[in-house]
């Protein structure tokens, strides 16, 4: 007999979704990022599409649905479906490796700073204060032009703030595990720290991470364009949504068609990417 | 309690240096110092990666070593990084900033001049997203699950899928191509003309603004609800028979609105960054151009001084989130207990 | 007796005294739907209360004590689908369109609730808090509603009046808020306050003057008062009437006196076991009732603390009526516990005394 109860859980005051609402806001973003994947990955392999680079100029600037070329030409005569193709692979290879990176560095930094403590936490804590106080494309800009235009260059740019990221919620996370008593248990039983960051903490904020790093795929995505769009990121002429952009604009009153195809791109793996997080975040067990 | 009554009849300067919030204010100032140090220290090691420096650059590839050497020496570059560290420092804290490599000019004018074109900018699509977002919001929970409140959050899910490069182009494309209402390049200074100066600034501060916005109001309607559904003032505020419109505007968002202010100051970085590439699409001369420019053309000093403004703006702006939330919520102004 | 059957549905309280109701439920039945699941919070819900009485609804966490005050408020979130009839001196509370619903709130029916740290907005004024309530159902000027507010204060014993008026809830101390909470519940001048386990989250002290205000309130004011609670002393010391609650229906109806004296229902008696007595052996460990509250998605057929109970039967399996079985004293049991001193040595688990009838009531005063 609890001797407080919560009025607002004991009247079932959660939202009343119905089950299939719920499953179809989880499936449909999860069916649209497998699209975007498959198409990026899979698709240059499988469909007869020519190369992104190296078009026939004397096919340059075809319209939409010309025969051979489904989306048109750019004015190199590039297939224009091809450089969105592989343009995405470009920019969700930068992403998922970021995110990665993020979650892989970031969240043992967060995850020691957190479960150490002491001196080690301030001093974690007051670089990552440094690295959060900058805006991140600014930062990101800086870094990237230091690095040079390059896939690898680009990555390192972005892992940069995307790190830092990480690290904070996997801080937030493991100080919430520190008091649990199976934490205190593994500590009394002797178990070093190593092995209680990986048995106990690691899959306990794991699942938080990931569904971060969900939400974090639509925002990389859309950074690496704006690099790629400032010819910081991926150089030309290799495509990726964000230089295929800056390329469109140039000629933007005369083929729109150029920055409307990269951009549909974008908008659909972002708006994808964030449904998902959202569904896992709110569907989770954890919050 | 008699603590209570002491600290309401103390004189006016001992109340308020006495005050939590003061104190809470003091501190965040100088833990922002260390963190506008580290800043500048990341920011000159940053930039000292860059292979070719700016006194190759400016002679172009053609030039020889010995040239190279000669202007290096002139500019100062040939001495360790630290000490050039060090030197730059010591003139930032008395507001020398150097003076550009490539255009010889003094680069603290320059910023003073292109701060209040990036400021006007972002202040514009400051005030237009929070402006927008808070009736959207409001709408949006009175009734959730509603169909504005559906039709609402689908909109601001979709527009937060935008990136503002792609937007700036959209409304490029539609409002100065197609229909040529609206100027899509062109930056007219206020005091020039200043009906110009807005109407250019219309379409990059709705660039800027549409993601923000569908950010806020998102953020917003979800707190507004989570207040409506989950707190007990609420149901309190009902059972005194007030309307729900009441409810809504007196209680919840005056709770959710301390929630507003610390994600507004949160997201300013984020809104910071997106003027650069803005202002590059609009030809706007500010901060964010300037930036660019310098980079293209390793201009370290002002990328360096470009940098750290946009910090110390981040900085800033989360300070004065704090202090906005101290003076407006009475647990902070008071203290507790 | 017999000729009362008839109406099976006649709250607890209309044989005798069935003078002035001020509010009279029958069969109320709250039921929510979340994600699919259905939970039936409250299960047939009937009392009757007269003008200026405290009456005392007990009954643990999730017996649906809570959703069926909040069901008089209209305060449910919207899905929830109710049904029965609340009539409040003949006006029927259930189904009213909330606009005039609003008009009952706070200005007939005023509520206070459990936790006074969460209960007040934090970011107002005390007193802004307090003219809000007022000004909702009168005409009153800003300046008449601040005076009237600190004198709701004062009527409420809240040292220092008129500075508390501009203070935050956080400068307050727990049994100061709640005070503040009863002063915006008294702002409308209710006919009837429902107290939702006002004194659950203080600590005893103030738990005893919180009450010992309302119950001071109560007379001054004449107000009616229900007293939701889990604890059967509480209900003991200031409630004229008890409604002992289960699994979302009323199992045991009676007087203060009368339900203490001769408890019937063997879940009160379990209830009057799980308190502390001084009598008490000291150290002795305190009797707890076995098992969990049934989940109120998935209640058992029949009694619904059959699983629970150590006199159930195969009987039980059908779900006993909930009916007057001696003037005044009304039960939902197919095997009423005896009177202690009729049958010391009572074996719970002996069936035999299935329907005997127990002697009339033999204490009074």
């Amino acid at each position: 007999m609890a001797a407080v109860e919560a009025p607002a859980a004991e009247l079932g005051l959660a939202p009343a979704r119905r089950p299939w609402g719920r499953k179809l806001a989880l499936y449909v973003p999860a069916g649209l990022v497998a699209f975007v994947l498959a198409g990026c990955f899979l698709g240059p392999l499988v469909l007869p599409i020519p190369a992104p680079v190296g078009g026939d100029v004397l096919e340059s600037a075809l319209p939409a649905f010309s025969p051979g070329h489904l989306l048109g030409t750019d004015p190199n005569g590039n297939d224009i479906l091809s450089r969105i193709l592989y343009g995405g692979r470009a920019s969700l290879l930068v992403t998922i490796a970021v995110n990665l990176i993020g979650l892989f560095v970031g969240g043992l930094l967060g995850a020691l700073s957190g479960y150490v403590g002491g001196a080690l936490d301030t001093v974690i804590m007051r670089v990552l204060d440094v690295l959060i106080a900058f805006p991140s494309l600014v930062l990101t800009l800086a870094v990237a032009q230091s690095l040079g235009p390059s896939l690898t260059n680009t990555i390192l740019a972005l892992a940069f703030f995307s790190i830092p990221a990480f690290a904070r919620v996997s801080r937030a996370a493991t100080l919430g595990l520190r008091e649990l008593p199976f934490m205190t248990a593994a500590q009394l039983c002797g178990t070093p720290w190593w092995r209680v960051l990986l048995r106990h903490v690691a899959p306990n904020i794991g699942p938080q991470l990931i569904t971060f790093s969900m939400l974090g795929m639509g925002i990389v995505i859309i950074i690496e364009g704006a690099l790629s769009f400032l010819g910081l990121g991926i150089p030309a002429p290799d495509p990726s949504w964000g230089n295929m952009v800056a390329q469109g604009q140039a000629s933007l009153s005369a083929t729109p068609d150029m920055v409307v195809w990269p951009s549909l791109a974008l908008f659909v793996s972002v708006l994808a990417f964030n449904l998902l997080g959202e569904a896992l975040r709110t569907q989770g067990s954890v919050r | 309690m008699t603590v209570a009554l002491d600290r309401r009849y103390r004189s006016v300067p001992a109340r308020l240096f006495g005050s939590p919030a003061f104190r809470m204010v003091g501190k965040r100032l100088l833990m922002a110092i260390p963190i506008m140090l580290g800043v500048s220290v990341l920011t000159f090691w940053v930039l000292n990666l860059i292979p070719g420096n700016a006194a190759q650059q400016l002679l172009g590839a053609e030039a020889t070593p010995e040239q190279i050497r000669a202007l290096e020496a002139q500019m100062g570059l040939n001495e360790p990084a630290v000490s050039r560290y060090f030197d730059w420092l010591g003139g930032a804290v008395t507001g020398d900033l150097g003076r550009s490599f490539v255009s010889g000019q003094d680069v603290a004018g320059q910023l003073g001049e292109r701060l209040t074109v990036s400021a006007e900018l972002t202040g514009l699509a400051l005030i237009a997203s929070v402006a927008l977002a808070v009736p959207v919001a409001l709408l949006a929970a009175r009734r959730p699950d509603g169909l504005f409140d559906r039709v609402s959050m689908f909109v601001s899910v979709s527009g937060l899928s935008v990136a503002s490069y792609v937007l700036a182009l959209v409304l490029v494309l539609v409002f100065a191509v197609r229909f040529a209402v609206l100027p899509a390049i062109g930056y007219v200074p206020f005091a020039e003309d200043p009906v110009e100066n807005l109407r250019g600034m219309v379409l990059p501060a709705t660039a800027i603004a549409v993601p923000l916005f569908c950010f806020y109001t998102r953020f917003l309607r979800g707190d507004l609800v989570d207040q409506l559904q989950g707190q007990d003032y609420i149901v309190t505020a009902q059972a005194k028979g007030i309307g729900p419109w009441q409810v809504l505007l007196r209680h919840a968002f005056r709770n959710s609105s301390f929630g507003l202010i610390t994600v507004v100051g949160l997201n300013l970085s984020t809104l910071i960054g997106s003027t650069v590439i803005i202002e590059s699409i609009f030809a706007i001369p500010g901060l964010g151009q300037l930036m660019l420019q310098a980079i293209n053309t390793r201009d370290v000093l002002v990328v360096q001084a470009c940098v750290i403004v946009f910090a110390v703006v981040t900085v800033l702006a989360n300070l004065i989130t704090d202090l906005l939330y101290a003076v407006l919520d009475p647990r902070i102004r008071y203290g507790s207990g | 007796m017999s000729g009362e059957r008839a109406d099976t549905l006649a709250p607890p309280g209309s044989g005798r005294d069935a003078g002035r109701a001020l509010l009279e439920v029958r069969d109320l039945r709250v039921r929510f739907s979340r994600g699919g699941r259905r939970v039936h919070a409250v299960n047939g819900l009937s009392y009757r209360l007269n003008a200026g009485e405290i009456l005392a609804i007990i009954g643990e966490s999730g017996s649906g004590k809570s959703v069926s005050a909040r069901t008089l408020m209209g305060l449910l979130p919207p899905s929830a689908q109710v049904s029965g009839s609340a009539r409040f001196e003949g006006t029927e509370l259930l189904g009213m369109p909330e606009r005039e619903m609003r008009g009952w709130r706070g200005a007939e029916i005023a509520m206070v609730f459990q936790d006074p740290a969460r209960s007040l907005n934090p970011t107002m004024r005390i007193g802004a808090q307090i003219t809000e309530a007022i000004r909702a159902h009168s005409d009153m000027s800003r300046k008449q509603a601040a005076a009237r507010a600190v004198e709701l204060l004062k009527l409420v014993h809240l040292p220092a009046a008129e500075r508390r008026f501009y203070e935050y809830p956080h400068q307050l101390s727990g049994g100061m808020r709640q005070r503040v909470v009863i002063a915006i519940a008294l702002a409308g001048e209710p006919r009837l306050l429902i107290a939702d386990e006002a004194t659950t989250a203080l600590d005893v002290t103030t738990q005893a003057q919180i009450m010992e205000l309302l119950l001071e309130l109560q007379q001054r004011l004449g107000m009616a008062i229900i007293l939701i609670s889990h604890d059967l002393g509480l209900a003991a010391s200031y409630a004229k009437n008890v409604v002992v609650m289960y699994a979302g229906r009323a199992v045991e109806y009676a007087s203060a006196e009368e339900l203490f004296a001769h408890v019937r229902m063997p879940y009160t008696q379990a209830l009057l076991g799980a308190i502390p007595l001084l009598e008490r052996e000291p150290h002795a460990l305190l009797p707890v009732i076995p098992g969990q509250p049934p989940d109120p998605a998935a209640l058992p057929a029949g009694c619904p603390f059959r699983p629970r109970c150590a006199a159930a039967t195969d009987a039980c399996l059908e779900p006993p009526p909930f009916e007057e079985h001696e003037p005044g004293h009304w039960w939902a049991c197919w095997h009423p516990a005896k009177d202690p001193a009729e049958d010391p040595a009572r074996d719970p688990g002996e069936p035999g005394g299935a329907h005997a009838r127990p002697v009339k009531d033999g204490v009074q005063g």
